[in-house]
């Protein structure tokens, strides 16, 4: 049959593997025919795999083992998901993520021929579900940035609209489901990475629970705040690929299981939802999106949900406390980079000067603003004023967040102040870059749950350009997430 | 504010060279970054308040060297800028008088 990538998700595009009406390899082809036409204007993949195809052939081979077995016992140590949902489909993932023997720049010339010694652990479990590996995807470097235009390769340009952003970190990843160059894409989320792309390119993007997914092999950020999560065409797409990527990881100290976190609920047919106006009515929010915004909140009401108004005092100061943290442990992680073990070498007039042509030559302007106002932010004397203040003020928000969660099982916010911007328009200015991240950091400074989904579209310059809303939850509560998203989406 | 002193100490520090135009650069970026977090400063926090993201701990492990494959050790040792056998090269760093 003809594949109409427009329409298939994951779960489509399975249910035709079983059946047989294509193959993997077809599915695989297609994909690469539209990363072909499309990837020299959007730019969302660094690198096309060229054992893709193999991959599929493999996958076709085990496909057609489980259609003639039917309902017989299937090999489990095989096939260890009984569903092999993921069996088959192809997958674009972002260039942070180890990938063995294959290249992981971070977008960055300190890693242009860095080849990853081992998998991360959600690449593992990807590669043990069957998931085909399409190719690596642009990124701001380091995951440094929230358009995109932070790479050294080159910006990635929005599918929806060539002029404008895809957002970022993870805006390559976006892309390429946006513009049907993969299914699902890997991204990963230290302010919101994954949510503010996702919003720009209509396309579903979850930010799971800290430690609900290994960051083993993910290069590190901040690593109190990195997150590795899916970028889906739909809310159960999203649930199907968190299922096979989640869990404890003996090579993640901070990775956690399903029990860690007690299950509450309190509304008693539908979760309750918490909408915080305060912070919401604050400037810098462009008219329409609260107009998106309050339709998709009429929209749950309509469907049932009752909706309260809820407080979190302390939210305006998340994207303050944001950059005092993110750069103080940016300028840690980023000391690896130091021109012996691995990476780019520039050589120097002895063994430190090394260290200092080396970093200067491989690293971009945001990483190298980050690691010096980490090193500011951390300093004596300025310690206390900043890096320790910021410490009690994230812990004030989470206090924030617990208190408003006794209350609702549901917070909806927007995702962004506004949807795509024009590339080269916030370049110059980084603190307008950092509000950016207004409405995702909570939840990485929290380390609570947020997805954000599509909610229609808003037309500048006579493009519609798509908005998303996002959806908050408990520690350790996605399921509610899923149930909202799915309701809110019609998926059944 | 920051000196263009400080800034040539954090840029020690963190080992990168800088231009004079990068340092211009930077210090007008800085003053801007630093404007808007100061705003922290108003909030008034119990200084003795530890963060804390979710229900993370401490996660102990038992002091077992993980055994390698050889070629995973190569893959490693070609990673390196410089090889030598089977050790990375770098420069002399403690000279003769």
């Amino acid at each position: 049959m003809k594949i109409d990538l427009n329409k298939l998700t994951i779960k489509t595009a399975h249910d035709h593997l079983k059946d047989g009406d294509f193959t993997s390899v077809e599915l695989t082809r297609g994909y690469l025919d539209v990363i072909a036409k499309k990837n020299k204007d959007i730019n969302a993949y660094l690198e096309v795999f060229d054992d893709a195809l193999e991959a599929a052939k493999k996958a076709d081979i085990k496909l057609d083992k489980i259609r003639n077995s039917k309902s017989e016992i299937r090999d489990k140590s095989e096939m260890p998901n009984q569903n092999f949902e993921l069996l088959g489909i192809p997958c674009a993932i972002k260039d942070n993520i180890l990938i063995k023997g294959k290249i992981a720049s971070s977008a960055s010339k300190i890693l242009e021929d860095y080849h990853a010694t081992y998998n991360a652990t959600v690449i593992s479990k990807l590669g043990k579900e069957g998931a085909i590996f399409l190719g690596r995807t642009n990124m701001d470097e380091f995951a440094m940035g929230a358009s995109t235009e932070n790479s050294a390769y080159g910006v990635t340009r929005n599918p929806h609209d060539l002029e404008r952003v895809p957002g970022g970190s993870s805006g390559g990843s976006a892309a390429s489901v946006a513009m049907n160059g993969s299914l699902f894409a890997l991204g990963s989320d230290t302010g919101g990475s994954i949510r503010q792309p996702a919003s720009f390119c209509g396309i579903v993007g979850l930010k799971p629970t800290y430690g609900a997914v290994s960051r083993y092999g993910l290069m590190a950020m901040a690593s109190s705040l990195d997150h590795i999560g899916p970028l889906t065409k739909t809310v159960t797409d999203s649930e199907i690929v968190f299922n096979a990527i989640r869990g404890k990881d003996v090579k993640d100290g901070t990775s956690i299981d399903q029990s860690t976190y007690p299950k509450m609920r309190i509304g008693k047919k539908k979760p309750i939802i918490g909408v915080p106006r305060d912070f919401l009515g604050q400037g810098g929010i462009d008219p329409e999106t609260i107009r998106a915004f309050n339709v998709a909140v009429e929209a749950f009401k309509a469907k049932g949900y009752e909706v309260k108004d809820i407080v979190l005092p302390n939210i305006a100061y998340s994207i303050a406390t944001y950059y005092i943290i993110v750069p103080a442990e940016v300028s840690a992680n980023m000391a690896r980079f130091d021109g012996v073990r691995y990476g780019l070498h520039v050589d120097g007039k002895n063994g430190i000067e090394d260290y200092f042509e080396t970093r200067r030559a491989g690293l971009g302007r945001e990483v190298i603003r980050r690691i010096l106002l980490g090193a500011y932010v951390l300093s004596s004397g300025y310690y206390d004023a900043y890096y320790n203040r910021a410490t009690a003020v994230r812990r004030m928000i989470s206090d924030d967040f617990r208190k408003a969660f006794e209350s609702v099982d549901v917070i909806l916010t927007p995702t962004t102040t506004g949807p795509a911007f024009k590339i080269g328009s916030k370049t110059t200015d980084p603190v307008a870059m950092y509000l950016e991240d207004i409405f995702t950091s909570p939840a990485d400074l929290t380390g609570i749950p947020a997805m954000s989904i599509p909610a229609g579209t808003i037309r500048k310059d006579g493009k519609d350009l798509p908005i998303g809303i996002q959806l908050l939850a408990r520690h350790g509560d996605e399921a509610t997430l899923f149930e909202a998203g799915k309701d809110f989406l019609g998926e059944s | 504010m920051i000196t263009p002193k400080e800034l040539d100490h954090l840029a020690t520090l963190s080992r990168i060279k800088l231009t004079e135009d990068d340092k211009k650069s930077l210090i007008k970026e800085f003053d801007s970054i630093l404007a808007y977090i100061d705003q922290l400063k108003k909030v008034p926090v119990k200084m003795d308040a530890e963060g804390r993201v979710g229900a993370v701990k401490n996660v102990m492990r038992p002091d077992v060297v993980a055994s390698i494959s050889s070629e995973d050790r190569e893959r490693l040792l070609n990673e390196a800028p410089d090889r030598e056998g089977d050790f990375i090269a770098v420069k002399k760093i403690i000279a003769q008088d």
